[in-house]
C-alpha cells in the first residue's frame, strides 16, 4: 500500500480528496470546520511525498506510475496519466506540501470564518492537487493541464475578496497576463510534438533531442525556438519581465495564498520547467544567453522598485520578482563551453535558490499577514512602526526571513545566493565572445542586486519593527500578536529559513539528490564537476553586510537621512516609486488599443454578426413550421403519407 | 430416414432458455393476475422473471455449434449479436419494469409485466433469427403486446386514441413488412437469411434479378422504418408519445427500435452468421446488390434526423418533444448503418456496425433516464407535462436537475457523456467512408448530422435553462417513486461509465465482438 509508487497518485488525489470533500459536504455540514479536510489532505500528501523521496534517494531509476493509462488519443497523438519522481521532482514536492501544509494550517487561524471560509480551502486543496500534478506530470500535455489549473486556483484565490473591485481586478490581470505567456508554452509543445518524434512524453522528446543532436541533423534554429516559447511560458508564470506587471497586483489575495502561490510554488512553476527542460535549454545557448539576460534584468528592476515600496506585501512581491529573476539568471547561465559543462551546477543552483527562498519567503508573508491582522489589514509602512514590543514573534520571525533574504553569511539565502553568483561568474569564465561580456555584466548586476536585496528587506524590516512605536488607529488600542496555530508555522518556517542552507549547501546534500537521481541520469553529458568559490562568498557577504548598513543608517540611526537622499535623488526615486511607470505603459500600448479593437468588434458582432445569426437561427424554425402542418394527428393520413413514402422510395430507384 | 439437420435443430431448444424462462414468468403472471391485485408482488415477480433470464443466459450451454452448411437450415443463430441484444433487452426490461412500477393500476400490473416479458422475450429473438418467417414472428411478439401495453396504463380518450393510432399503423408496416420478405422468398427459394444473402452475394443471380432485390430491400426498408421511426414512416410517434402514460412512451422510445436495428443488421446482412461466405470483390456487407441499400440509408439518415430536430424545436410538449429526439436519433444511427458498407482499413465495417450498437446503448440510457425524471416529478395535481413545468427545479431539487442536466448534455452529446462518444464514432465513421461514386457523399452526411446535432443542442439546453434559470409560481412538490430514482440513477451512472475509458473501450470491445461479420 504505501510503496513509493502508490504514494505518487496519492500525493496529488489527497488534496484533491480534501477539495472535493469541502465542496460537496463542507459547506452544509461543517462551514467552520473545512480546514480540517484542507490540512489532512495536505499533510498526508506531504507524508507521501517524503516517502517517495525516500523511495527515489533509494531506488537507481525514476520512480513511476500509471504509463499505461491513455487519457487522450487521436490519431497519432496520444497522452497518457504518467507521473515521474525523480530528484528533480522530489525535492519539488517535499518543498511544495511540506510549506503548503504548513500556509493550510496558518490559515485557518487567519482567515475569519465567514460564509466563504468553505471556498477558501477548497481553492488551496485544488491548488495543491494540481500543483502536485505539475510537478508529478511525465509529459508536456499533463504539465499543462495542470499549468491552467493552478492558474485557474490562483484567479480564484486571489479575486478571493472579489467585492473589492481592485481584487476582481488584479485577478483578472493575473490570469490575463499568465495566459498571454501560456500561448508561448503551448507552442513550444506543439514545435516539440511535431519534430521530435512525435511524442509528449519528456523523455522521448529528451532523447530524441539528443539523438538528433548527436546525429548531427538537429534543427538548431527550430529548437531555439521552441526554448523561447517555453521560456515565454515560463516566464507568464513567474513573472518575468515584460511579463511581471501582475504579481505586484496579485498582492490584494489573502495573505497566506500570497505566501503559498505567488512566493513559495505557484509562481516557481516556470523555473521549474525550464529546469526540467534543460537538457533542451543546454543544447540552445542563445536561448540560455536570453534566460539569463531575462532573468538578471528582472532581478534588478524588481529591486530598485522595491526599495522605493511603502506597501510592505509589495516590498515582498517586488522581491519576489527579483528572486525569481536569481534563479532563471542560473538557469541561463548553465552553459557548455567545451569541457566546461555548467548544466548541472545552474540547474542545482536555481533550484536550491528555489528551496530555500520557498521557506524565507513564506515566511515573510506570513509574518506579513501576522502585521496585518494586527494592523486590520493596514499594510502601509507609513503608517504603523516600532512594532517589535508589540508582535513579539512576529517580529523574530520576521527577522529570520529578512536575514536569510538579505543574505546574511550562513543563512540560508547566502548559500543559494551564492551558487547562483559562482554560476553566472563561472559561465563569464568559460563562455568566449560576446557571450562572455554578457556573463561578466550579468555577474555584476547580480551582485549589485544583492547589495539592493539587502537594502530592500533590511528598511522594510527597520520601518515596521524599528523606531518610535505608531500604530494606526484601525488597529485599537491593544494590537494582538499571532495565535499559537498562526505562530507555530511561523516558527517552523523561521527555523528553515535559518538552517535550510546550512544543512543542505555546505555539505552538498542537495547538490547529491540532485545530480545523483536526475542529472547524471539524464544529461550527464551537460554536467561537470565544479568546486566552491570562496572569494566569491566573502564578496557577497561584503555586500550584504554594506546593503543592511545604509539601510540601518538611512532608516534607524539618521531617520531623517532618508527623505535627504531620496530628494537628492529625485527623479530616480520617482522612477522607481512609480515602478518604472510599467502598468501607465502597458496602459497605454496594450490595454487602449485592445479596448479599442475589442470596442469596433462589439459593434460588429452586435449590429452585423448578431443579425446574421439571428437569421440563421431562424432558419429552421421556419422549417420547422412549414413542416408541421402535415403531422395534422389523423391516422389515415399518417398511412397514406407511409404508403406515399414508399411509393416514392421505389420510384426513385425503378426509374433511375 | 431422419432429417438431415436434426441435431442441429434439436440444439436450438438448448439455448432458448432465457426466452421460455422469461415466458414461464409470463404465464405465471398472466394466472395470476386473475386472482389478486398486488403491485409490489407482481412488479418483484416480473423483475424476477428477468433476473432468471439473466441466469440462464449466463450459465446457457457452450456456443452453438454449426458444421457444414448448416447454417443455411436453422432459424436461429446464437452468435455475439444475439447474446449482445438478449443482455441489452433484458436489462432494458428491468429499467421499464421499475418505471411503470407505480404507474400502471394496481389491477392491471400483472398484466402489463406479463406483456412487457413477453416482448423482451421478442426482442431476444429478433436478435437471434436467422429465418425470415421467425424474424417476423418474433417482430409480431414484440408488437401484439405493446398493442395491450399501451391501451394498459391509461383509459382516457387520449390514450386510446394512440393505442389505437399505433395499432393500425403498426399493422399496416407489419404488412409492408411481409410483403418484401415475400418478394425475397420469391427471389431465392429461401425464407433461409443466411441462405439469401448468400444467394444475392453470387454474382450471375444479382444482375438477373437486380430490380426486384430492390424492391425487396426497399420495402423492408420502409416496415422497419416503422419500428426505428424513420421519416417518412415516423408519423405516430409524436401523437402516441403524447397520449399514452410515461412508461408507455419510455418503452416505445428504445424497445422497437432496438428490434427494428437488429433486424435491419441481420436482414440486410451487415452482420453475417458464420458460415456465409462472400467474393472477396464484393466485400462490402449489406449490399450482394448494388450501391443503392447505403444510399437509401443515406436518405433515411439525412430526411430522418434533420425533420426530427426541426420539428422538436417546435415542442413544448415533454414527451412529444422526446418522440422528436428519438427520430433524430434514430437518423443519427442510420449514418452509421449508411457509411458501414464503406469503412475500409483493417475491421473495416465492423466498426460502423460497432457504432451503431454502441450508440443504442447510448440513446437508450439517455431517454429512458429522461423520461423517468419526468415520472418521477408528475402528479395528477401538479403535472408535468411541458417543458415550463419543469421551472425551478434546480431550486427545489437540485441533485435531481444535475442529474437531469447530464441526460440532457448526454443527447446534446457534450464530452465526458455515452452521448459525445457515440457522435464521435459515427461522425468520424462517416467522415472516413468512402463512398462509391461521390468523393464527398458520406462526408456530407457527417456535416448533416454536425449541423443536426447543434440545432438539436438548442432545444435540449431549452429545457435545463428553464430548469435553472426560471423560477416555478407552483413548486415542484417531492417526488415519490424511489424506482424511478433507482433508474435515474442507472442510467447517469452509465451514462458517464461508459464514455471514457475504461467503460467506453470495453462497450466499444463488446460491440465489436457482435459486429463480427
Amino acid at each position: 500500500m504505501f510503496s513509493p509508487e502508490m504514494c505518487l497518485w496519492m500525493i496529488p488525489f489527497l488534496p484533491l480528496l480534501g477539495s472535493v470533500i469541502i465542496v460537496t459536504l463542507g459547506r452544509r455540514m461543517f462551514p467552520d470546520r473545512c480546514h480540517v479536510p484542507c490540512i489532512a489532505g495536505a499533510i498526508g500528501a506531504c507524508v507521501c511525498a517524503v516517502v517517495v523521496f525516500v523511495g527515489v534517494i533509494s531506488e537507481t531509476t525514476p520512480l513511476r506510475f500509471g504509463r499505461e493509462i491513455a487519457w487522450i488519443q487521436v490519431g497519432n497523438f496520444s497522452a497518457n496519466f504518467s507521473l515521474r519522481a525523480d530528484g528533480l521532482t522530489a525535492v519539488m514536492l517535499v518543498m511544495v506540501t511540506f510549506i503548503g501544509s504548513l500556509i493550510a494550517i496558518y490559515s485557518a487561524g487567519y482567515m475569519e470564518v465567514d460564509e466563504s471560509y468553505p471556498r477558501f480551502f477548497a481553492a488551496v486543496s485544488a491548488f495543491l492537487f494540481f500543483m502536485t500534478g505539475l510537478v508529478l506530470a511525465n509529459n508536456f500535455v499533463l504539465l499543462y493541464a495542470c499549468w491552467e489549473g493552478v492558474g485557474l486556483c490562483s484567479y480564484l484565490l486571489i479575486g478571493f475578496w472579489y467585492e473589492k473591485p481592485s481584487a476582481a481586478a488584479a485577478a483578472r490581470k493575473a490570469f490575463l497576463v499568465t495566459r498571454l505567456g501560456d500561448i508561448g508554452l503551448f507552442i513550444g509543445i506543439l514545435i516539440l510534438w511535431h519534430n521530435f518524434g512525435h511524442s509528449l512524453e519528456y523523455d522521448d522528446i529528451f532523447v530524441n533531442v539528443k539523438a538528433q543532436y548527436d546525429a548531427g541533423v538537429l534543427d538548431h534554429n527550430l529548437l531555439y525556438w521552441a526554448c523561447i516559447c517555453l521560456f515565454i511560458g515560463a516566464a507568464g508564470k513567474s513573472a518575468q519581465f515584460p511579463l511581471h506587471v501582475w504579481l505586484p497586483d496579485a498582492m490584494e489575495g489573502p495573505s497566506p495564498v500570497s505566501a503559498l502561490i505567488h512566493a513559495a510554488t505557484m509562481v516557481t512553476a516556470g523555473v521549474y520547467l525550464v529546469a526540467r527542460c534543460t537538457p533542451l535549454f543546454g543544447l540552445a545557448p542563445d536561448a540560455q544567453l536570453l534566460v539569463a539576460c531575462t532573468g538578471g534584468f528582472t532581478a534588478l528592476l524588481a529591486a530598485l522598485i522595491a526599495v522605493t515600496q511603502t506597501d510592505l506585501k509589495r516590498v515582498l512581491a517586488y522581491s519576489t520578482l527579483s528572486q525569481l529573476g536569481y534563479m532563471f539568471l542560473a538557469l541561463g547561465s548553465g552553459v557548455v563551453v567545451g569541457e566546461h559543462k555548467l548544466a548541472g551546477l545552474a540547474v542545482t543552483a536555481a533550484i536550491f535558490h528555489l528551496f530555500t527562498h520557498a521557506f524565507f519567503k513564506a515566511l515573510l508573508f506570513l509574518a506579513a499577514g501576522s502585521v496585518m491582522h494586527a494592523m486590520h489589514d493596514v499594510i502601509d509602512m507609513t503608517k504603523f512602526g516600532g512594532l517589535k514590543k508589540v508582535l513579539p514573534i512576529t517580529h523574530w520571525t520576521f527577522l529570520c526571513g529578512a536575514a536569510a533574504l538579505a543574505g546574511i553569511p550562513l543563512l540560508s539565502g547566502f548559500w543559494s545566493k551564492d551558487e547562483i553568483l559562482a554560476t553566472t561568474y563561472e559561465a563569464w569564465h568559460v563562455s568566449g565572445g560576446a557571450a562572455s561580456g554578457i556573463y561578466c555584466l550579468l555577474f555584476f548586476t547580480a551582485l549589485f542586486t544583492a547589495g539592493l536585496t539587502a537594502f530592500y528587506t533590511a528598511r522594510a524590516y527597520f520601518m515596521t519593527f524599528h523606531g518610535d512605536e505608531k500604530l494606526p488607529p484601525e488597529a485599537g488600542e491593544h494590537p494582538h500578536d499571532a495565535t499559537p496555530i498562526m505562530a507555530w508555522p511561523l516558527m517552523i518556517l523561521a527555523v528553515g529559513a535559518v538552517g535550510v542552507g546550512i544543512v543542505l549547501g555546505p555539505t552538498h546534500l542537495f547538490e547529491s539528490v540532485l545530480e545523483k537521481k536526475w542529472i547524471t541520469a539524464q544529461f550527464a553529458h551537460l554536467a561537470s564537476p565544479h568546486s566552491t568559490n570562496l572569494l566569491l562568498m566573502v564578496t557577497s557577504s561584503v555586500v550584504a553586510c554594506i546593503g543592511v548598513g545604509i539601510a540601518y543608517w538611512l532608516y534607524v540611526a539618521d531617520p531623517s537621512a532618508a527623505a535627504s537622499v531620496a530628494s537628492r535623488m529625485a527623479s530616480i526615486y520617482d522612477l522607481s516609486r512609480s515602478k518604472f511607470y510599467f502598468d501607465e505603459i502597458y496602459e497605454l500600448a496594450v490595454v487602449w488599443p485592445m479596448n479599442a479593437f475589442a470596442f469596433i468588434c462589439r459593434v460588429v458582432d452586435q449590429y452585423v454578426l448578431d443579425g446574421l445569426v439571428d437569421l440563421f437561427g431562424q432558419v429552421p424554425a421556419v422549417f420547422g413550421y412549414l413542416v408541421r402542418p402535415v403531422q395534422n394527428g389523423l391516422v389515415q393520413f399518417y398511412a397514406l403519407l407511409m404508403a406515399l413514402g414508399l411509393a416514392g422510395f421505389l420510384l426513385s430507384v425503378l426509374l433511375r | 430416414m431422419t432429417h438431415p439437420y436434426a441435431t442441429q435443430l434439436f440444439d436450438l431448444f438448448k439455448h432458448l432458455g432465457p426466452e421460455m424462462t422469461l415466458i414461464v414468468f409470463a404465464c405465471v403472471l398472466f394466472v395470476a393476475g386473475l386472482f389478486r391485485a398486488d403491485r409490489a408482488a407482481w412488479s418483484l415477480l416480473a423483475v424476477a422473471g428477468i433476473l432468471a433470464a439473466f441466469f440462464v443466459l449466463a450459465i446457457s450451454p457452450r456456443p452453438q455449434v454449426l458444421s457444414g452448411d448448416s447454417v443455411f437450415a436453422v432459424p436461429l443463430v446464437f452468435d455475439a449479436l444475439g447474446n449482445f441484444t438478449r443482455v441489452l433487452a433484458l436489462s432494458t426490461g428491468i429499467i421499464l419494469v421499475l418505471l411503470a412500477w407505480d404507474e400502471v393500476p394496481e389491477r392491471h400490473v400483472a398484466d402489463h409485466h406479463a406483456c412487457l416479458l413477453v416482448i423482451i422475450a421478442g426482442v431476444n429473438l429478433v436478435g437471434c433469427s436467422n429465418d425470415l418467417v421467425t424474424l417476423f414472428l418474433a417482430l409480431e411478439m414484440i408488437s401484439i403486446p405493446t398493442y395491450i401495453l399501451l391501451y394498459l396504463p391509461k383509459h382516457d380518450d387520449a390514450a386510446q386514441e394512440a393505442a389505437i393510432k399505433y395499432f393500425l399503423l403498426s399493422v399496416f408496416s407489419s404488412a409492408i413488412l411481409l410483403f418484401g420478405f415475400s418478394y425475397l422468398f420469391g427471389l431465392t427459394g429461401t425464407t433461409n437469411i443466411a441462405a439469401i444473402l448468400q444467394t444475392l452475394h453470387n454474382a450471375e443471380e444479382i444482375k438477373a434479378s437486380q430490380g426486384l432485390a430492390q424492391i425487396a430491400m426497399l420495402t423492408i426498408a420502409a416496415g422497419l422504418g416503422f419500428r426505428i421511426t424513420a421519416v417518412p414512416f415516423h408519423f405516430y410517434a409524436p401523437d402516441v408519445f403524447q397520449g399514452t402514460s410515461t412508461s408507455g412512451a419510455a418503452f416505445l422510445s428504445f424497445v422497437p427500435k432496438v428490434a427494428g436495428f437488429i433486424a435491419i443488421l441481420r436482414v440486410f446482412g451487415f452482420v453475417l452468421p458464420a458460415g456465409v461466405t462472400t467474393p472477396a470483390e464484393r466485400s462490402l456487407v449489406g449490399l450482394g446488390l448494388s450501391d443503392q441499400v447505403p444510399i437509401l440509408f443515406w436518405f433515411l439518415a439525412a430526411l430522418t434526423m434533420t425533420i426530427g430536430n426541426l420539428l422538436a424545436l417546435l415542442q413544448d410538449n415533454l414527451k412529444r418533444l422526446i418522440a422528436y429526439s428519438g427520430i433524430a436519433h434514430a437518423g443519427y444511427m442510420l449514418i452509421a448503418v449508411a457509411s458501414a458498407p464503406y469503412l475500409s482499413g483493417p475491421d473495416s465495417a465492423t466498426s460502423g456496425v460497432a457504432a451503431v450498437l454502441f450508440y443504442l446503448v447510448a440513446y437508450g440510457t439517455m431517454t429512458l433516464g429522461v423520461l423517468a425524471l419526468v415520472l418521477m416529478l408528475h402528479r395528477d395535481e401538479r403535472p408535468v407535462e411541458n417543458i415550463d413545468d419543469l421551472a425551478g427545479l434546480a431550486q427545489s431539487h437540485p441533485y435531481l436537475a444535475i442529474l437531469t442536466t447530464a441526460l440532457l448534455l448526454s443527447l446534446i452529446g457534450f464530452p465526458l457523456t455515452m452521448g459525445f462518444t457515440g457522435k464521435f464514432l459515427i461522425f468520424f465513421g462517416a467522415m472516413a467512408a468512402q463512398g462509391p461514386t461521390h468523393l464527398w457523399l458520406y462526408p456530407t452526411l457527417a456535416v448533416i448530422g454536425v449541423v443536426n446535432a447543434a440545432i438539436g443542442a438548442w432545444y435540449y439546453l431549452r429545457i435545463i435553462a428553464v430548469m435553472y434559470l426560471r423560477a416555478s409560481a407552483k413548486p415542484i412538490e417531492t417526488p415519490g417513486t424511489i424506482t424511478c430514482l433507482i433508474a435515474l440513477l442507472v442510467c447517469v451512472i452509465f451514462t458517464v461509465a461508459l464514455s471514457v475509458p475504461p467503460g467506453a473501450s470495453w462497450l466499444m470491445n463488446v460491440a465489436r465482438q457482435a459486429a463480427v461479420r
